[in-house]
């Protein structure tokens, strides 16, 4: 009778925890659930971050202070709002004060290349689609570069592009328009 | 090869993320859960920088005033002799002074508001 209990059963999926969730925890002193967020974000970050900057060492110290900004303001973090585009706010509004802190030190326009640091996986995918899509983007002006990130990162949530980059939502439509004008026109040379 | 605006749409969908540095986890775990609390909180900094400056100027003042000690006797000693440390206002104003200190000394600090970031 036991025996023929004993089917192989399809393992259980572990239950999704959503973000709010996850915040709540934190706010009561669960350090692991905070732990979890920033797994499920700090990759994102960083890419945001690296795409604003160009500068892997400087996007590190960039998604860093991010989470360390979200962890202190955690409680004012509103109930119902993205945590996505929360912490993506809060990302780039860094980002761009490290543009504006570089640019005062160089006193004058900011290098606007790819970072030259890049590792020998990014020098082993050079024939790759992906990296010429990639080195297309990063070919773009800065408003456009970003607006593209947050496309790539977030999918074709308008509203929430405009929120993090506190552009109007047209304006997020006009950038993008001819961003994906100028990657076309790079990718098909 | 071509990219049509829904060929540029996919491409930009399987555009692979880079990764992180391996240790960026352990550095943001460790610049917050795992952040040391801090030891003086900075209300309480501030209070002290306030007391030290009082201090200094009282010292100051001290110093630079020729025979504070003979007239701070001369007060008190003039102001006792008016009975003014033994009359019923006096104690009486002396009593509210200490109950409003004792209930001030009560109240918690409120912690500052945070600013709302959306």
């Amino acid at each position: 009778m036991g025996a023929a209990l004993a089917v192989d059963l399809p393992p259980v999926a572990a239950p999704v925890v959503d973000d709010q969730a996850l915040i709540d925890a934190t706010l009561t002193g669960l350090s692991d659930a905070f732990g979890e967020l920033v797994t499920r974000y700090e990759r994102a970050v960083y890419n945001l971050a690296l795409r604003t900057l160009h500068d892997r060492t400087e996007a590190e110290d960039a998604a860093q202070e991010a989470f360390f900004k979200a962890y202190r303001a955690l409680n004012t973090f509103r109930p119902g709002a993205k945590f996505s585009t929360w912490i993506f706010t809060i990302c780039y509004r860094g980002c761009c004060d490290r543009l504006a802190k570089r640019k005062r030190l160089s006193g004058d326009e900011l290098p606007d290349h790819a970072d030259p640091s890049a590792g020998p996986e990014a020098q082993a995918e050079r024939s790759d689609d992906a990296y010429r899509l990639r080195s297309a983007i990063d070919a773009l002006p800065e408003k456009y570069r970003t607006v593209v990130t947050l496309y790539h990162l977030q999918g074709k949530q308008y509203e929430e592009i405009a929120t993090v980059l506190n552009l109007p939502l047209g304006t997020v439509k006009t950038h993008l328009f001819r961003a994906k004008e100028q990657l076309r026109k790079a990718l098909t040379l | 090869m071509m990219y049509d605006d829904d060929a540029l749409d996919r491409a930009l969908a399987v555009l692979p993320l880079e990764d992180p540095p391996a240790n960026l986890h352990a550095r943001i775990m460790a610049a917050t859960v795992y952040r040391p609390r801090a030891t003086v909180q900075q209300w309480e900094v501030w209070t002290l920088a306030t007391l030290a400056a009082l201090a200094m100027w009282l010292t100051w003042v001290a110093l630079s005033t020729p025979r504070l000690g003979e007239r701070l006797v001369d007060g008190v000693t003039r102001l006792v002799d008016a009975g003014g440390l033994t009359s019923l206002n006096t104690l009486m104003w002396l009593a509210v002074g200490i109950s409003a200190a004792w209930c001030l000394s009560q109240i918690t600090v409120p912690q500052r508001r945070r600013v709302e970031i959306r």
